[in-house]
């Protein structure tokens, strides 16, 4: 790494709260609505710098566990082989795969999601 | 330019028999496709207030002409459901363009408002069976009626969203098994019927007593009934109240109620699943249409690029349905 402090997380961060803080309450409406939906943005960019490294890794083991084969411990493969049937719709570790990559995903996109919310509680 | 618009609606309505001031012309927010204005327009008696839908003058492939729009809407009407009444209709090629005049139906659309201010208390209490028998009346309305509106039976419906999702070349596993499961299931136990298509908060409006008039017939077609009752009960359209299956305030079970008390039709909630696995992973791929559209250079828009983010929300639900016993 050969950049300094603020990290790119901490900038991201920093202009979030300007938005949030200074800018949205001074706003009409409909422009503090789409400056909510930019904050939300600059949001999953911050928890994806955060946790993309662990997820993915995580993600990958869940892979190599399902096909024991590391060239095709990937998404596209997975998705591949549900079309062309080579995984059974009722394989119940397919299943599980994809309820926890899934849950993987939503954690950096939005975390608040109600379904997500009701399934890690 | 709105000076501009404002007279030509005075000479199409004085075409129709109605010689008046139209004042107050403000735009409201439209879908993707069109452009909704309000207007008072007021002649020697009374005013009144009116709603202007134009298209863009862009066909989109998932929309029918405002012509046919509001022909459809007449038709729907005579079957008792409620829908604001056409004043005049524009063809393409002259006056107002493809568009048309339709009376303002006072109340809410905007589903936060629905579903949390105390006004409308009342109102969500009996909404879920009101739209139950709103859509059992859409459902009754003669298909032979309606040459242009097209006909989408739903196997061919979910061959056009596969051939979508494909196109865009993002590989999505639980979209994957959504289709493929879909592909297993039996589509053959209901009648083509007139499908209004986007049947939700946003698209109704709502006042006191319930429901007042649906809305926004751009996506309307000729398929099976359920998808509607399968999309009115997604959580994408709860607006964060999932507890409450019907559009985020009602049961499943009233809603189901009020359609059967019309239609006679009975439907059980394992029917109603395989419709919420449609509709879910129907409003993904939507979503990526949208995105997509940004990403491809056509629009520049942050709500579009912003919601391809959303599509994990629909795999979510859409594993939640499928594995974990989601509502």
């Amino acid at each position: 790494m050969i950049f300094d402090r603020p990290t790119s997380v901490e900038l991201v961060e920093v202009v979030s709260e300007f938005l949030e803080k200074e800018i949205k309450i001074n706003l009409p409406d409909h422009l503090a609505f789409k400056t909510q939906i930019a904050i939300n943005v600059l949001n999953i960019v911050k928890r994806e710098q955060q946790n993309e490294e662990i997820l993915s890794k995580e993600s990958k083991e869940i892979l190599l566990n399902l096909f024991k084969d590391p060239n095709k411990a990937n998404i596209r493969e997975l998705a591949k082989q549900i079309e062309t049937g080579e995984l059974k719709l009722d394989d119940k570790e397919l299943q599980e795969a994809l309820i926890e990559i899934t849950k993987k995903k939503i954690s950096v996109d939005n975390p608040k999601y109600s379904t997500y919310k009701k399934l890690i509680e | 330019m709105s000076n501009d618009l404002q007279l030509k609606i005075e000479d199409f309505l004085l075409k129709n028999g109605k010689e008046g001031k139209v004042s107050e012309l403000i735009p409201l927010t439209g879908g993707a496709s069109a452009e909704t204005w309000k207007f008072t327009f007021s002649d020697k008696k009374k005013s009144e207030q009116l709603i202007l839908r134009k298209g863009s003058g862009k066909k989109s492939p998932l929309a029918v002409l405002k012509s046919e729009e509001a022909e459809i809407q007449q038709k729907v009407k005579s079957s008792g459901a409620p829908v604001p009444e056409i004043v005049a209709i524009s063809s393409d090629d002259k006056d107002l363009g493809d568009a048309y005049l339709m009376n303002l139906i006072p109340g809410e659309s905007i589903a936060r408002k629905i579903l949390r201010d105390n006004k409308f208390s009342e109102a969500r209490q009996k909404l879920a069976f009101q739209c139950g028998e709103a859509l059992a009346k859409i459902h009754s309305v003669d298909t032979n009626d309606f040459n242009q509106v097209p006909k989408k039976p739903i196997r061919e419906e979910l061959e056009r969203l596969n051939l979508t999702y494909k196109s865009f070349n993002q590989p999505l596993p639980v979209f994957e098994y959504a289709f493929k499961w879909l592909n297993q299931q039996d589509f053959t136990t209901r009648k083509d019927a007139l499908v209004h298509g986007d049947f939700r908060l946003g698209n109704l409006m709502i006042d006191e007593s319930g429901l007042a008039a649906v809305i926004d017939w751009e996506m309307v077609s000729i398929g099976n009934p359920m998808l509607d009752i399968g999309w009115m009960c997604i959580n994408s359209w709860r607006f964060g109240q999932s507890e409450k299956v019907v559009g985020g305030f009602g049961d499943l079970e009233e809603f189901l109620e009020g359609y059967s008390s019309i239609s006679n039709e009975e439907i059980d909630n394992e029917e109603v699943k395989i419709w919420q696995v449609l509709g879910t992973l129907r409003w993904g791929i939507i979503c990526l249409i949208q995105v997509y559209a940004h990403l491809n250079g056509d629009v520049n828009s942050l709500e579009k690029a912003a919601i391809g983010r959303r599509v994990s929300e629909t795999e979510i639900d859409l594993v939640d349905l499928l594995f974990l016993g989601g509502k």
